[in-house]
Formats: structure tokens, C-alpha cells, sequence
């Protein structure tokens, strides 16, 4: 510890500490401007400086470390006048549109002038403008109003890992501008126009849409990813205008582009606004909600006392919150009678995810993702974190640029965290298992202790050579020998995986493997962390609420087969465009063989043709509830705007559902359900937020034999679907915002391959596989490899997952020119 | 003599502007900018010096302050962005006629306010102009009045610098690439450290790094450890796998043949690679890296790195020749006919005899030479040590024997040199690490004579104690024998290390290259004169400032063949400058030398550090030091695994937050 004296306050802190965070601890309050705690200080705007005695000059508190003894004075005539000069030389030239500036009202700049007492300008400098860059998507850049803070650009490097800003130029010509000079291309979080201090960087979506403080302002909880993170909307008659995040969020503030700017989902022209039933003529027709309800609620009777309650199935939504899901499956396996009850969780997380609580004991994640920032070694295995959950990307950048972690990155693909990775294991498709093995032995080999239990495993891999490992997966065994290096030994270790992993063929065997890996790597251990993650916001909930088939009934596939064989004759898809499921033509086919399709949606999708009720729901933004992240905190979102049109929000629906169905009263207030949940879910309140609680930790660990990984398809070429950064599920290819980044869904092909194949970049592909065909516009790139493709799942037009087979992300696909 | 008309430099205001006794001032600068323009005028960061009165003051400050805001000026605090703004366009104004006796007042009263600027660029150059505002009040007031300049034209040459970066041979732009650090931007750092060093691995392990000699942050407390952090920049890329963004330029027709890959070769390579040329390298050993190669040890300087750094250079399309010794498998004459232009960087290989008796002798023993012991032990060649060793030197090829002797095998290794402990050339950590790895040393003493048994074998060595005699010339008290203290040593081996020198024999008479009596090749200078009438030296007692150019057409010289034997970083930056005299001799653009070439060269010889600036800073964070591995088992046998371990990036961070980042601008008049 160090003592020192502020104001004559004495004061002790650690070792490190600036004397701005020394003064905040007891209370004094130095003027900053630039400064923001979430980056390194930057020192830029000065206002900050104080006296430190026996130094002549003035010290920046921002980025000064206290020394033991000194005595610091905070506010003296002299540095009064120093910020109010510095003040003065910072609006030499300052433009005076604060009138029509967006960020009158909430501008620091305007907040520290009039603090600082700049309230005459006694310096001049010959006026130059710079051009506005209104060619920038999504974001607008004015440099005339830029004060060189730097907070955009050290957040756009050190939060995001993104390098597409930077401050350019020299003297009062200095500039933050794109790095090449061309129109902004990067990822469009906006995080960095989130924390401009003035009106230089915003955000186009929002310009003259209303003064900051005109807004009505809620707090709630994004819902596109798994990271949970806690956002505000900013609402005016009636329309979400924007969405932003404080910094002292568990996010800190920071959102991706779907969280920050996917609201704009919210006004599509594709919402449904009003309750249809077919007609006579087969026709959807507008009803009203009696109409539907009891249309829906009396067919559903009439085939249960005709074919019994196992003639119905629902398909539910990783969307929804808690208290629906909680109620869709109520209604279901209570009401109706059915265990027929899944969603697309059933794909792979679910039973990944009941994995986990099979060897560890933990559903969801084993730690919350703030253990991600200090850990020592990250293994992040078969998922692409910026699609997939931004938010924990940034905790695996933070840790790997500031806290000196490890980063070993396992993938088919380059994703954008190869840049920060120490190894970038990029296997060949399919090679999961070996690569798995191959870790776990050079881990082993590395020294690491083998974990109790583990003989057994140890003998098998004793059994092969890291060499034939490496080759199976197509990587130099040395890569993996020095990521063993990386790992052994570390005290604190994570162990990331997604999609790429948890919906590959055998991915069970594979999940199992992983789970092994944990153990031999250390990352069950206090303070470490194993995270399965899905992309979508609320599958753990989703789980957890029971949206899941009942023992003995059919889950995913065993309902579309009932359907095809006949004996599934109704259907509920709540917030389930089945439709657009791997093997899409046959999830249409069986779609039109029902005799009841209730569906319940936010949007027109694709199943809808084939509906015989529609209910058109609520969004996030426009209903209450709980959405349980994918580490397990339960986070109450909260309504911003109404529901357009007659759209409800499920709960209700739900509830009226029910009522109808059996003719006692469902409450279908969130509160309401929540209680009722509450009781059958073990959740646990601290500091006014609710959390699962933690399960019970298995002592000792199982480990699985190895296992014989099926024979490689070399030589063949395989289409990965998967998600991009730029959209989540299908819902942002409805927002206005995303799409003016990311308009369109493509294939991706290596260069080798787009050669050999004579397609060029722009050109048009088609996939053929044993489900369907695929085509789209080619996209020649390295970041895959040769005989893979990948294509993003969003899209609807391109319908990605209608070349795939089964649960597996990965299909073999004959490729041509079309 | 010069005679200085008014200086302020160094806040000693000397004024003969008024007539009377002329008060004298001397400077380190030279009497003309080129060998024929005078120089006129200096300002800069500690005020003016000005020679000639009819230099325009106020239109130089204008002119000086324009080129600051508009070139150099970071933008990245509000002071200096805007301050300096405001000041520039003041004084635009008033040599333009439109001031204000007023814009005096905001000039100095802004110069003030850079005093809380973030780096020291902005304040230093506030230094002149506030004395010129001060001092030649009335030349800007006639401005202000209307009067019209009278005073002849003069030329303005300015250059960017910072301490650091002047004492660096290589001047590697450095508060740029600790900057970036400070940024988490490891790649814009080395980006910054490879414009002027392009073996950063090494450089980043191996250099003396006199940088930190002349590092402000030293008179708050203790320099930055700069060298620590250019590793910190090349090992993120290497244990990151990335690739080099560097791209060569468009192919070039004409070639440049090179002797030597060697630092300095090496260096000339890359920068010629860069600009497209293409460059062959003839090397007369199985590997690249030259003295870095079989002169340091792998426990300072990883061979796998040293070869990454090779294999980036090679992947800009050089070629490199190995085995291939220039005047045996290929003559000089034949590289001139296939090469346009052909640079000679063969270094100092040769080992120095040491001068006893019986060293001529023949002695199974006997080592020819330090650097000859080490070559032969990294080639993997028998070194013919046995197990007592015995190293004659103090330098750092002397510590590098004994160390090395004891990953050989030795069971006892023994340094001996003349003179005491604090005067070995040797850098004081590598003695310490001798010492902790078991070495044992003796101080003061002499070999007089080597002692063999009849099969010719060494058996011992004779010695004498040394005491210190009278100063010498340079003030530096020689070491005398002691008469009658002779005494033995046992011994099976000696190694001489006592230095090196080049061989240029591969250089035949009829080409007409001059070379000294120390072995080392005379280039081409500018002829610069210091106040006293005598040329202008360098440290190493070379001509001041030199393009590198031998007296044969076409044939161009660098390295420690041309300086005489120094180290890794002053032969990249030999091997950088003589890159960019090639390329503008195959230009056809002449060989002399550019403004910033001749401003680099002045001002290493003016001095941009002073040790005595009081520096005021709180001294609240203490140097970072990287982390090694201890005990004498990193010493065992054939354990060459590094020994210093560089820093962690957080530490590396940390580090970097020190530098208090002392850019500042010098500007002379002609």
C-alpha cells in the first residue's frame, strides 16, 4: 500500500494506482475529460492536472501513479486558470452548431466548459473546415467537432480488437479517421460513437430523431446473443430511436452492432400485426384475438380427444422469455398432455448442455464470463466468438491484451480472433476429436499433473503419436506441442466452445472430449471456467423453463418424422420458423401435411404459408420478463413501446391460450409467471439481480475412452453454415441497420478451390447435398480452406441450412457454377 | 572562429548584438551545413544560436513554428494542438504585416500554457520562440509596424528528433515505437522500429542500447528500457504468428551485389529489397547473421530468431550466397561486373594477436582467437578446448568465450584482464552474468607467457600483477606491470580475446580502395569543420559524416569493416544509410548526402541530450526489468536456452507509460 495525501486528505492505496483513482476513494472529484475507465488513459485533454509538491510541473492525475509521501493538490487559482485556458484552446474553432448538434445535451464538452468556467474566448486560429464524412454506413463523422480524446479509437482497439480507427494527420489537421482513408468498414458495434464525448462520431440511425433528454429511457437486456448484456432503449412516440449501454453495465457498456443498432428489426415491414385464421378457402385471414384463441384452442381439442394428447407437439424459442417459454411448456405438457415439446436447442446445445450437467454438474456456463478477463490460458474451440456472443469476445481480447493471457484459437476458419491468438489451430473439417486428443496430450506432455481418473484415457492417447494427431486435424504437430506448453501449468484457465463443435457430426463424442480437455487443462478449477455457448439469447432459459421433450417423447426430429408418419397431426411453433430448419424442404413438406399450424411470431417467416392460426407476438423491447444469459444470470428486460398493431406479447397469448384450452385462469402478467416459476426453479437473488443457483459440483470426473474419430472426407468439399457478426438469427435481416452492412448472405470458397471449380469472386455457386440445394454469390476467401465453404445461416433468400442434413452444421456439398 | 551574435541556448543569454566586448560562445556545430554554406542561425529545443545577424528572426520562428504545427505536432493533447496553432498563425501574422502588438502577449502567454502539454515536443519549441518574443521584441514590433523585411534570403532545414533516437547509430524513431506500445499496438511498433532496424529480434536482445544513455526519463529517475521493449514488439509478432506486412516496391532492373550477412549487410538488403532492387548477398559462412551469429551466444540471441529475422529479409526477395567467400569463390572484380553497385560489409572476423610469449608457437591449447573459439563452438566445429580455460580480455567477446567455455564443458573457466573490474569495455550485465553462472575472473594481471610440456600441449600460463601508473592523455591511468609478481596459472587452454579486425584481403590494390592502418575502409565524407578550423569526428575517431562511398565508382562500404569493429545496431545503421546513397547513386541522383542525413549527422555530433536538464516529473513509476532464469544450471553443459526472458506485454505497457516521449525539433539557417 501506498499512502499519500490529496487535498490534505491522507490517503492509502495499492501500488499502481493513478491519483485519479486515489482521490475518487475519498471522495475528491478531479475535472477529466478524456479519461474513461474502461481503456488506458490517454492523457490527452489535460483539464486533469494537478500540483504534486517538489514538481515544477503539473502532473495529469489520469496517468499518474501515486508515489508514497507525495502531497497532491487538486484545486489551486493556478490550476484553475491552467483548465480554463486549456478549456479556451480546446474550443478555438470549435464549430457552434451545439443547436443541431446530436449530442447537445449530453455533450462532456459543453459540461466541462461550463465547469471549467470557459466562458470567453480569448484565442483565435485561422478557421479550417474538414469535410464531413457522410459516406460512412451506419455511422457519421464530423472531425470539426472532434476533440482528440482518443476514446473511439482505444475502444475500437482495446475493447473491440477492431484497428479500423485511428488518429491521423499532425497538427491542428490531426484527425480520428478510417485507417486507409476510405468509408469506415469494420464491425459497426458503434461502441466507439457510444463514448464520443461530442458530436464528432454518431450514429446515423439516431441524427435529428430528438434531443437526449426527450427520450423515454428503460433499462433491459439485449436479446439477440448469449452474453446478456444490460442495454437501455431510448424511446419517443412510440418508436425505439436508439439503444445504448452504460459503462457501468456488467458489458461495460459495450453492445455489438445487432445490440446496439438491431432494434431497428423492430419497425420491418415483415412484423405481424394482427391475428390470422385460414379461411374456407385456405386463405389466411384477419380475425380478431377471440377468434384466433378459441379457433386454435378448439381445434387443439378436437384432435387430443380424436388422437390423444401425443398427436400435438410445440416447438419453442431460444427468443421468448423465461415466464413464455415457462408457460409455452406448461400449456403443452400440463394442458394438452404432450411431452412432444422441443426447440432448436434440440440441434446440439441441449444435449450438450445436458453433457455438462452429466460430467460437471452446471447447466449454461460453469462461471460467469467475467472469469474469461483474468484467466491465464483461453482455449476457444470451434466457435467464431464475434458471431456467436460478441461480448465474450471482448472479455477473451481484454484478457489476452491487458491481462497477458494465452490465447490458443481451434477453427476451421480465420476468425477475428486469430490476431490475438498465440496459436491459431485451423483444422481440417471434421478433425475435432483428434484435435481434441492432440491437445490433451501435449498438455500432458507439457508436465501438466494428471488428473485423478485419467489412467485409462492416458493410456489410449499413450497409444498414438502427436504426430498422427496433428496430421489427421492438418496441423504441424509442433503448433500443438508449443499451444500444450501454453496451457500446462496455468492456474487460471477457460475453455470455450460453440457451434462448430456442438453441431458437428459426433458431437457428442466430441462435447465429451472437450469435457476431458477441461479437466486435463484445468479449467473446472476454481477460478477457471468451461463455457458452451449458442448464439441465441436465451437457450439456457429456454432449458431451463423445461421447453424440452418430456422423457419418453419425441423431441425435434421424432416430431417432424410423427408428422410425416401421420400420427403428429398439430403443431405450436412459438417463435420457431421450422420452416427454415436444416432440411428445409422437408420441414416444409411435413409443415403442409398437419392439420393444425399454430403459429406464433414476431415476423412473416416462412412457415407461415403453411399456418393455419397465426398470433403475431411481441418483441423484446416491447414486453417484460427474464432473460437468463448464457452464464446464468437472470436479468429482467423491461417494455419500451408497445407491440405494433394487435401483437401481443406471448405470455399473454399464452395465457388466454390456456384459459381457453382448459377453462381455469392462466395469469399472464410476467410477475405473475415468475412467481409460479420461481418455486419450480432453483434461482437465487444477490444484490437485487437473480441467478441460478450453483449446482451441485461433481467431485470426481468421468472420463471418457478415446474415441475413434470417423474416417476424414478428404478430398470432398463440406459447406459450414454458421453465424456472422453482423446478424443474429434471422431477426436482424429485418433490421434496416444491419442489412446496410451486411445486405446479403453468400458462399464462401478458398481461392484453391473457386480455381479449380472456375468461380470467381462474385460469381454465382450452387451446393447440392442429400437435402437440397443452395445458391448464392461466391465469395473468394482464405479465411477459409481449401475444400471447405462456409455460408452465413441468417439469410433467408439463401436459406444456408437448406443443404444441410440432420443436426450437423457441416454437410458434404457438390459445388458448381450456376 | 565563428562568432556567435546572440544565443540563448541553454537559458545563457550571450547578446553581441550592441557592439562592446564580445562575450565568447562555443557550440558543437559546424562552421558551414555542407562543407560550403554557412551556418547562419540553429534553433531549436533549448533556444537560438545565431551566427548571422542578418538572419530574420521573426520570419524564422514563423517559418519554424509552421513547420512544427503542420509536420510534427502530434494532435494528441490540447495544448500542443491547438496552442501551437494559435502561436503559428500569430506569428504568420505578424511577419505578414497584419499583427498586433497584442499577438505578442498571446504568444507568450500560450508558449506558458504548452508547459501542460502531454509530451515535450510542443513545450521545446515554445523555448526559442519565446526567446526570440523576448530578445528581438522590436524586430517583430518594425513587423507589426509595417516595416518590410530587409534581410536576405535564407534556406530553413529542419529535423525531427528526440534524445533517444539521436544517440541511436540506427536512429530508430523510438518514443514512436514505445508509443505504440503504450497503445497495445505491438505491430505499429515494430512497424516503426523495422523503418530503421530490420533485425528487431536482435536488437531487442543484443544491443548496448546507448539509447538509454541519453534518456530524459534518466534525470527523473532511471531510463526506459527501451531495448527491452523493441523485443516486447518482435516477440508479439512471433508468438503470435503473424505475418510481416512488409511489401517490397515494384522490381528494379538494377542489382546490388552485397559482401557479408552480417548486420550491416543484412540492413543495406532489406532497405534496397524494399525499394525493389534486387540484392544478392555473398556470405562466406553456412549461415547468415555475421558477427550476430557466431559472435553471440545463443543464450543471448535465440538462432531460431535470428533466423526469422533473416528468413523476412530473404522473403522480400534477397538472395543469399552462403559458403561463398568473396576474393576465393568469387573475385570482387566479377561482383562488379554482374552488379550494379556492390556494398562491402565482410565485418571483423580476424582475431587480434595478443603479444606473449610463446602464443606463435604452435601450442596444442592455444586458441587463435576468442572469435574464432566461438564460431567454431556455434558451427557445432571442435573447438580444441579442453577442460581448464583461460580467456585473455575484457570485453565482450572475452565474456562470451568464458560463458560459452562452460556450456562446452569446461570445468573451470577463468577471465583474465589488466585492468579492474569497473573498467571492462565489457557491458557490466554480462559480467554479472558471468559471474553468477560460476566464472572465475582475475583483475589487474598480464600474461606474459605460455607455458607447454614437451608434447606441445599448454599447460599453464605466466602472469603479472599490474598496478595503476600515471594518467595518460586521456586522463585515464595505464596499468603497469609489477615487477617481480609473476606467478602460474595451470591451464589445458587460452583463448585470446583481446579483439578483432577486419580482413579485407579480398580487396584487390588495382581497384583502388583506400583502406587504414586498422584494417577498416576508407569512404567519402562531407568535408564539415568545426569552429576551431579542424573536420569534425564521430566517437569512433571516423570523418563526421560520410555517404559511405569507397574511392572505386560503384563500390560502397559500411559496417564494422568501414567504422572499425562497434557494434550490432551501428552497422544496421551503416547498412541503412549506405541503402539509401546506393539507391540514389543508381538513380543517378549523386551520392551526397540528404538535408536530413546532414541533420542527423550535426546534430549527433551537437548532442541532443543533456544530462544536466533539470527534468521535472513525478518519479512515481520505476523502471520495468525483464524476468531471467537463475542458478547455475543455465550454464550446464550444451544448454544454450535463452537466459533473459524478456517482458510481459502488461509489464512492457507499463513500461512504456514512462516515457515522457522528448521529441523536439532542430532548425538551421543557410
Amino acid at each position: 500500500m501506498v499512502s499519500l495525501t490529496i487535498d490534505g486528505k491522507s490517503v492509502q492505496v495499492e501500488k499502481g494506482t493513478t491519483i485519479l483513482e486515489a482521490a475518487a476513494t475519498v471522495g475528491i472529484k478531479i475535472p477529466t475529460l478524456c479519461w474513461l475507465k474502461k481503456v488506458s488513459p490517454t492523457g490527452a485533454c489535460r483539464v486533469c492536472a494537478v500540483e504534486v509538491e517538489g514538481v515544477d510541473r503539473t502532473m495529469t492525475a489520469c496517468n499518474t501513479p501515486v508515489k508514497e509521501g507525495i502531497k497532491v493538490t487538486t484545486d489551486t487559482p493556478a490550476l484553475k486558470e491552467a483548465r480554463k485556458k486549456i478549456m479556451e484552446l480546446m474550443l478555438v474553432n470549435h464549430p457552434l452548431d451545439c443547436p443541431v448538434c446530436d449530442a447537445g445535451g449530453e455533450c462532456d464538452l459543453q459540461d466541462s466548459c461550463y465547469g471549467l468556467g470557459a466562458t470567453r474566448q480569448e484565442y483565435s486560429a485561422v478557421l479550417e473546415r474538414r469535410p464531413i464524412r457522410y459516406d460512412w454506413p451506419i455511422l457519421e463523422s464530423d472531425p470539426n467537432r472532434c476533440i482528440l480524446c482518443e476514446k473511439c479509437v482505444k475502444v475500437d482497439h482495446e475493447v473491440v480488437g477492431c484497428n479500423a480507427i485511428e488518429v491521423v494527420d499532425r497538427g491542428e489537421a490531426t484527425i480520428i479517421d478510417t485507417v486507409d482513408g476510405k468509408p469506415l468498414n469494420c464491425e459497426f458495434c458503434g461502441n466507439c460513437a457510444a463514448v464520443c464525448p461530442t458530436g464528432a462520431l454518431i450514429t446515423k440511425s439516431f441524427k435529428f430523431k430528438g434531443r437526449p433528454w426527450s427520450f423515454a429511457r428503460v433499462q433491459s437486456v439485449c436479446n439477440f446473443c448469449g452474453s446478456g448484456c444490460q442495454i437501455e432503449y431510448h424511446a419517443k412516440e412510440g418508436r425505439v430511436m436508439r439503444v445504448t449501454s452504460d459503462d457501468a453495465t456488467f458489458n461495460d457498456g459495450n453492445l455489438c452492432i445487432n445490440g446496439r443498432f438491431g432494434y431497428s428489426y423492430l419497425e420491418s415491414p415483415e412484423r405481424l400485426t394482427t391475428p390470422m385464421v385460414k379461411d374456407g378457402s385456405g386463405k389466411l385471414a384477419i380475425c380478431d384475438w377471440k377468434t384466433a384463441i378459441s379457433t386454435a384452442a378448439g381445434k387443439l381439442k378436437e384432435i387430443v380427444s380424436r388422437d390423444g394428447a401425443a398427436a400435438v407437439a410445440g416447438l419453442g424459442s431460444p427468443r421468448v422469455t423465461n415466464e413464455e417459454s415457462f408457460l409455452f411448456q406448461k400449456f403443452l405438457k400440463g394442458a394438452v398432455g404432450t411431452g412432444n415439446v422441443d426447440s432448436e436447442a434440440g440441434l446440439g446445445f441441449a444435449q450438450a448442455q445436458a453433457l455438462m450437467a452429466e460430467k460437471f454438474g452446471f447447466t449454461g456456463t460453469s462461471a460467469t464470463i467475467d472469469t474469461i478477463d483474468k484467466a491465464q490460458a483461453i482455449i476457444v474451440f470451434g466457435t467464431d466468438l464475434n458471431a456467436e456472443a460478441t461480448n465474450v469476445e471482448y472479455r477473451v481480447i481484454k484478457a489476452a491484451t491487458k491481462n497477458d493471457a494465452k490465447l490458443i484459437l481451434a477453427n476451421m476458419r480465420d476468425v477475428k480472433l486469430k490476431k490475438f491468438a498465440n496459436k491459431n489451430l485451423k483444422y481440417l473439417p471434421g478433425s475435432e476429436l483428434s484435435l481434441i486428443y492432440a491437445l490433451m496430450k501435449a498438455i500432458l506432455e507439457s508436465g501438466a499433473p494428471l488428473p485423478a481418473g485419467a489412467e485409462a484415457l492416458k493410456a489410449d492417447l499413450d497409444a498414438v503419436t502427436l504426430t498422427d494427431l496433428a496430421a489427421q486435424c492438418g496441423i504441424p504437430a509442433d503448433s500443438i506441442a508449443q499451444a500444450g506448453k501454453l496451457i500446462a501449468g496455468k492456474e487460471r484457465v477457460a475453455l470455450i466452445f460453440g457451434s462448430d463443435v456442438i453441431r458437428s457430426q459426433q458431437a457428442a463424442a466430441k462435447v465429451a472430449a472437450l469435457a476431458d480437455l477441461a479437466v486435463i487443462a484445468g479449467a473446472n478449477r476454481e477460478n477457471g471456467g468451461v463455457f458452451p455457448l449458442d448464439p441465441k439469447n436465451n437457450t439456457v432459459g429456454l432449458l431451463d423453463m423445461g421447453v424440452a421433450p418430456a422423457a419418453s417423447a419425441q423431441g425435434l426430429w421424432g416430431i417432424v418424422e410423427g408428422i410425416e408418419k401421420g400420427s403428429i397431426k398439430a403443431l405450436y411453433l412459438m417463435g420457431c420458423d421450422l420452416a427454415g430448419f436444416p432440411e428445409s424442404a422437408r420441414m416444409k413438406k411435413a409443415l403442409a401435411k398437419l392439420e393444425l399450424l399454430i403459429v406464433q411470431d414476431i415476423f412473416h417467416n416462412d412457415s407461415l404459408p403453411f399456418a393455419d392460426v397465426v398470433f403475431p407476438a411481441a418483441a423484446a423491447a416491447e414486453k417484460s420478463g427474464t432473460f437468463t444469459s448464457s452464464d446464468n444470470r437472470v436479468q429482467p428486460l423491461a417494455k419500451s413501446i408497445n407491440a405494433p398493431g394487435d401483437a401481443r406479447d406471448d405470455a399473454a397469448i399464452l395465457a388466454d391460450l390456456y384459459t381457453a384450452y382448459t377453462g381455469t385462469t392462466q395469469k399472464g402478467s410476467h410477475w405473475a409467471i415468475f412467481c409460479e416459476l420461481e418455486d419450480a426453479t432453483p434461482y437465487k437473488e444477490s444484490n437485487g439481480s437473480y441467478r441460478k443457483a450453483a449446482p451441485a459440483v461433481k467431485s470426481a470426473h468421468a472420463f471418457a475412452p478415446v474415441a475413434k474419430a470417423a474416417a476424414s472426407a478428404q478430398g470432398k468439399l463440406q459447406l459450414l453454415v454458421g453465424a456472422i457478426g453482423f446478424h443474429n438469427g434471422t431477426s436482424t435481416t429485418r433490421s434496416e441497420n444491419n442489412l446496410s452492412v451486411s445486405p446479403a448472405g453468400y458462399i464462401e470458397l478458398h481461392h484453391t478451390d473457386a480455381v479449380s471449380l472456375g468461380i470467381k469472386d462474385g460469381g454465382q455457386v450452387k451446393l447440392s447435398s442429400a437435402a437440397g440445394s443452395v445458391t448464392g454469390t461466391a465469395k473468394v476467401s482464405d479465411k477459409v480452406q481449401p475444400g471447405l465453404l462456409f455460408a452465413p445461416v441468417h439469410f433467408r433468400d439463401l436459406n444456408a441450412n437448406g443443404a444441410l442434413l440432420g443436426n450437423s452444421n457441416i454437410v458434404e456439398v457438390k459445388v458448381e457454377k450456376a | 572562429m565563428a562568432e556567435v551574435v546572440f544565443s540563448s541556448w541553454g537559458r545563457n543569454i550571450v547578446d553581441n548584438r550592441k557592439g562592446g566586448e564580445v562575450k565568447p560562445a562555443s557550440f558543437k556545430l559546424p562552421v558551414t551545413y555542407d562543407g560550403e554554406r554557412p551556418l547562419s542561425a540553429f534553433i531549436g529545443w533549448d533556444g537560438i544560436i545565431l551566427y548571422n545577424k542578418d538572419v530574420d528572426i521573426p520570419v524564422m520562428l514563423a517559418e519554424y513554428m509552421k513547420r512544427a504545427q503542420t509536420k510534427y505536432v502530434c494532435g494528441k493533447c490540447t495544448p500542443g494542438k491547438k496552442g501551437t496553432r494559435v502561436i503559428m498563425d500569430a506569428l504568420t501574422r505578424i511577419v505578414q504585416g497584419n499583427g498586433k502588438e497584442e499577438d505578442l502577449d498571446t504568444i507568450l502567454e500560450v508558449c506558458e500554457l504548452l508547459s501542460h502539454a502531454k509530451c515535450t515536443l510542443c513545450p521545446s519549441c515554445a523555448v526559442p520562440v519565446r526567446d526570440a518574443v523576448t530578445h528581438f521584441r522590436d524586430a517583430f514590433v518594425n513587423y507589426i509596424r509595417g516595416a518590410k523585411s530587409l534581410s536576405k534570403e535564407f534556406t530553413y532545414i529542419e529535423k525531427y528528433t528526440a534524445p533517444c533516437m539521436d544517440k541511436c547509430p540506427a536512429h530508430i524513431d523510438i518514443p514512436a515505437y514505445i508509443e505504440a506500445i503504450k497503445d497495445y499496438r505491438y505491430d505499429l511498433s515494430l512497424e516503426a522500429i523495422r523503418n530503421s532496424m530490420p533485425l528487431p529480434s536482435v536488437c531487442g536482445r543484443v544491443c548496448p542500447h546507448p539509447c538509454e544513455t541519453a534518456c530524459r526519463r534518466k534525470n527523473v529517475d532511471e531510463s526506459i528500457n527501451i531495448m527491452v521493449l523493441k523485443r516486447t514488439a518482435s516477440d508479439y509478432e512471433w508468438m503470435h504468428e503473424r505475418q510481416p506486412p512488409m511489401l517490397p516496391k515494384p522490381k528494379k532492373g538494377k542489382s546490388i551485389g552485397v559482401v557479408g550477412a552480417g548486420p550491416a549487410g543484412l540492413a543495406a538488403a532489406y532497405y534496397l529489397a524494399l525499394e525493389g532492387y534486387p540484392v544478392t548477398i555473398y556470405e562466406a559462412l553456412p549461415i547468415g547473421g555475421g558477427m550476430v551469429a557466431v559472435g553471440i551466444p545463443p543464450y543471448r540471441q535465440p538462432r531460431h530468431l535470428l533466423q526469422r529475422d533473416i528468413d523476412i529479409i530473404q522473403s522480400l526477395g534477397v538472395e543469399i550466397d552462403y559458403n561463398c567467400r568473396v576474393g576465393k569463390d568469387i573475385s570482387l572484380d566479377e561482383l562488379k561486373k554482374k552488379h550494379a553497385a556492390v556494398f562491402l560489409a565482410p565485418g571483423a572476423h580476424r582475431s587480434k594477436p595478443m603479444g606473449v610469449e610463446g602464443e606463435d608457437k604452435g601450442y596444442q591449447g592455444f586458441l587463435t582467437g576468442g572469435i574464432d573459439f566461438l564460431r567454431a563452438a556455434y558451427l557445432g566445429l571442435p573447438t580444441g578446448m579442453g577442460k581448464k580455460v583461460f580467456v585473455v580480455g575484457g570485453g565482450n567477446t572475452a565474456i562470451d568465450c568464458v560463458r560459452v567455455a562452460l556450456r562446452e564443458g569446461a570445468e573451470e573457466s577463468t577471465l583474465v584482464y589488466r585492468r579492474s573490474r569497473a573498467e571492462m569495455p565489457a557491458d557490466v550485465w554480462e559480467v554479472d552474468g558471468a559471474d553468477h553462472e560460476g566464472v572465475k575472473f582475475e583483475f589487474q594481471v598480464l600474461p606474459t607467457k605460455v607455458i607447454a610440456n614437451e608434447k606441445n600441449e599448454v599447460t599453464g600460463v605466466e602472469l603479472i600483477r599490474m598496478a595503476l601508473g600515471e594518467p595518460d592523455a586521456s586522463g585515464r591511468r595505464r596499468p603497469e606491470p609489477v615487477p617481480g609478481s609473476e606467478f602460474i596459472i595451470e591451464c589445458d587452454t587460452i583463448i585470446p580475446a583481446i579483439g578483432q579486425d577486419a580482413d579485407l584481403s579480398f580487396i584487390p590494390a588495382e581497384l583502388g580502395i583506400d583502406t587504414t592502418k586498422w584494417s577498416t575502409i576508407v569512404t567519402k565524407y562531407v568535408p564539415l569543420k568545426g569552429e576551431n578550423g579542424k573536420d569534425l569526428m564521430d566517437s569512433m575517431g571516423n570523418p563526421l559524416s560520410r555517404t559511405l562511398i569507397t574511392n572505386c565508382d560503384g563500390i560502397f562500404a559500411g559496417g564494422d569493416a568501414e567504422i572499425g569493429p562497434l557494434t550490432v545496431v551501428a552497422c544496421i545503421g551503416s547498412g541503412h544509410r549506405a541503402a539509401k546513397v546506393i539507391a540514389r547513386y543508381l538513380e543517378g541522383e549523386g551520392i551526397s548526402l540528404t538535408d536530413d542525413e546532414r541533420m542527423e549527422d550535426i546534430l549527433s555530433y551537437f548532442g541532443v541530450y543533456d544530462k544536466n536538464e533539470k527534468v521535472s516529473w513525478l518519479d512515481s513509476a520505476s523502471r520495468e526489468g525483464q524476468s531471467e532464469i537463475h542458478g547455475a544450471e543455465r550454464a550446464s553443459y550444451k544448454n544454450y536456452c535463452e537466459v533473459e526472458l524478456g517482458f510481459v506485454n502488461s509489464q512492457a505497457v507499463r513500461e512504456a507509460e514512462r516515457c515522457l516521449r522528448c521529441y523536439r525539433i532542430g532548425m538551421v539557417a543557410v
